[in-house]
């Protein structure tokens, strides 16, 4: 059944989310996520190279020879993450800073090879790079929604600024290394106790009504 | 002097600064090799061995190819200076590291078959994983922990990438024991798998806080 | 033979294309760049000392301080001074651009790079609740740069609760690149 364009960008935010349900990209999700902006700046960056190369390489898919597809999916992602990286440093480069060797290493990221692999070599360009985009906004909103957490409850900040008022004591373990994988673990729980439930109501509607 | 900076590169890298506790770096094996303490080794000494070559390497790449002030391709511009490559490192780093584990792959599977079998599975998800790029880019960054702010030497660099992995192989066995008793434990079915590996990994990384006050 | 040196060509055309691509990225950002970087440390010295019109670089025996000037042609005597100090602290490597006046007297200090366990030793650069500076550094302002001490090792500064060890580092480097300062006759206490 083909996908309405719309269902192309949401199916990346919700069923195929890259973090909490493929589980891909967990690297920069714990690292860079100890404060909401970073989480931000990181989405936005692997999102614009994700749109580009899923773009460049469905334009390219026909030229390809199928047995080098592999390396030169490579060269494209590095050289979009090399541009994004001169770029950041050029027009925001307290960012830059703040994500350290996490920029570079966009280009290691699962979730491009993965979309690149699945979706950008069999499909047009512009579904290739609605693809791409639902697959960074999904992204960015994981990491927005694990960064936004870990700066609340281990700074009692969100974008820098308090939000939890003077006497609120920050939870320093949150913004710890340990915190993000804690926070991780206990947000795919809860969203696999939501399919859970999701399930067993469904085998009980479909039990009572054949 | 130097062989204290060697010995520090090792207790940060393997304890105080460990690639997957503290840097996040190389969390998909973490998690995906991480179920049976054999396959646990086997991609530990994969990413050890492989991280050692790419340290070496990829800082030979840099140190003579992009990087302007020790490049050989002085030489041939007639004292004009080499040109400043050091805008490839990403592309740079990551293509030679694709090449490297392929021939490794190869040569295992020529001459030492029973090493390609035992590390073969593991080899081709080495190309793109975060701790081997990871070490590259740090080696050529410098180690700020401990005061180094420019790029390391050769040997340091070597040393990072060998520690680096120790660090990797010996997080990957301790989590495999944890994860093969898990498994005769009562869990509720929404924790099983992933989240509760992350629960122990976060365990694991509060434990492994208790180092950072080491000092020489 | 033929499918080979086919596929060779794709890929090296793919490397070609892609130097190209970077390289034009490269041409067209790299004013910028270098622009945002002296920037960073223009603005980190300009910091520490704000009366200067001029900064300059100066290194005796390899090692680097400047000295800044009150007059845009770099006339006259130095009115400041600023050095990078370095201390090994808890779990990082803390450095401490410190600006001095000719006497040697602290005149403003900013910690430019630290990897302390947050919530104890980042506390060095925590500012409080409705305040402007953070108040560990506030402390070491208009002391003479080579006495400052933790209270612990019977200085005045008062150390950070839990993590003396980061307080301690940043005391003694202040204290030890002032040594050196006064040592090569830069700064002269007591000249005032």
């Amino acid at each position: 059944m083909q996908r309405t364009l719309v269902q192309e960008v949401t199916k990346g935010i919700t069923i195929e989310n890259p973090v909490f349900r493929l589980l891909l990209g967990l690297c920069p999700s714990l690292a860079v996520t100890t404060s909401l902006i970073n989480g931000l700046g990181m989405g936005v960056a692997a999102t614009f190279v994700l749109i580009c190369s899923n773009g460049m390489l469905s334009l390219i898919r026909g030229i390809i020879p199928p047995k080098i597809r592999i390396p030169i999916y490579i060269i494209v992602i590095a050289t979009f993450v090399s541009i994004m990286e001169m770029m950041m440093e050029v027009y925001t480069p307290a960012l830059h800073k703040a994500l350290g060797i996490f920029v570079p290493l966009i280009a290691v990221n699962c979730i491009i090879f993965a979309r690149a692999e699945i979706f950008a070599g069999k499909n047009g360009v512009g579904r290739s790079m609605l693809d791409g985009l639902g697959a960074g906004l999904g992204f960015t909103l994981s990491l927005a929604i694990l960064a936004g957490i870990r700066e609340i409850l281990g700074d009692g900040k969100l974008l820098g600024y308090p939000v939890m008022g003077q006497s609120y004591e920050p939870i320093l373990l949150m913004i710890l290394p340990a915190g993000g994988f804690f926070i991780l673990g206990f947000l795919v729980a809860a969203l696999k106790l939501y399919d859970l439930r999701a399930e067993a109501k469904k085998s009980v509607l479909l039990a009572s009504n054949p | 002097m130097e062989i204290k900076v060697l010995f520090m590169i090792i207790i940060y890298s393997v304890l105080i600064q460990n690639f997957v506790l503290s840097r996040f770096l190389g969390l998909c094996p973490f998690f995906g090799c991480s179920q049976r303490i054999s396959s646990a080794i086997g991609m530990g000494c994969a990413i050890t061995f492989v991280m050692a070559l790419a340290s070496a390497i990829t800082w030979i790449v840099y140190t003579y190819l992009l990087d302007p002030a020790t490049s050989i391709v002085g030489f041939f511009t007639e004292g004009n200076g080499a040109p400043d490559l050091r805008f490839l490192r990403t592309i740079s780093f990551i293509l030679v590291i694709a090449v490297l584990v392929q021939f490794i792959e190869m040569f295992l599977q020529k001459k030492v078959p029973s090493l390609y079998r035992a590390l073969g599975i593991f080899l081709p998800l080495m190309a793109t994983n975060c701790a081997i790029l990871g070490v590259a880019v740090l080696n050529v960054e410098g180690f700020t922990a401990i005061g180094i702010h420019t790029k390391l030497t050769f040997i340091q660099s070597v040393t990072q990438g060998v520690a680096g992995g120790a660090g990797f192989l010996l997080i990957l066995i301790l989590m495999a024991g944890l994860r093969e008793k898990m498994e005769l434990v009562t869990i509720p079915e929404s924790m099983k798998g992933v989240p509760i590996a992350c629960v122990t990994g976060g365990l694991m990384a509060l434990a492994f806080m208790g180092f950072s006050g080491l000092s020489f | 033979m033929l499918n080979i040196a086919k596929m060779g060509l794709v890929l090296g055309a793919f490397c070609v294309a892609a130097a190209l691509a970077l390289g034009g990225t490269y041409e067209m950002t790299k004013d910028k760049i270098a622009i945002q970087r002296e920037n960073v440390m223009k603005e980190a010295l300009s910091g520490v000392l704000p009366e200067a019109k001029k900064i300059i670089d100066d290194t005796i025996d390899g090692k680097t301080y400047y000295k800044g000037y009150a007059t845009e042609d770099a006339t006259g005597e130095p009115i400041g001074y600023a050095i990078i100090a370095e201390g090994v602290g808890y779990s990082s490597t803390i450095r401490t651009l410190v600006g001095l006046t000719p006497e040697g007297i602290i005149n403003k200090m900013n910690i430019i790079y630290q990897l302390e366990t947050p919530g104890l030793g980042t506390k060095a650069v925590e500012i409080r609740y409705g305040e402007e500076d953070p108040w560990f550094q506030r402390q070491f302002l208009n002391l003479p740069g080579d006495s400052v001490a933790v209270d612990k090792d019977g200085g005045q500064i008062v150390s950070i609760s839990g993590s003396t060890i980061t307080a301690r580092a940043i005391a003694s480097s202040i204290k030890r690149e002032t040594e050196w300062l006064k040592a090569q006759g830069v700064i002269k206490p007591g000249t005032k």
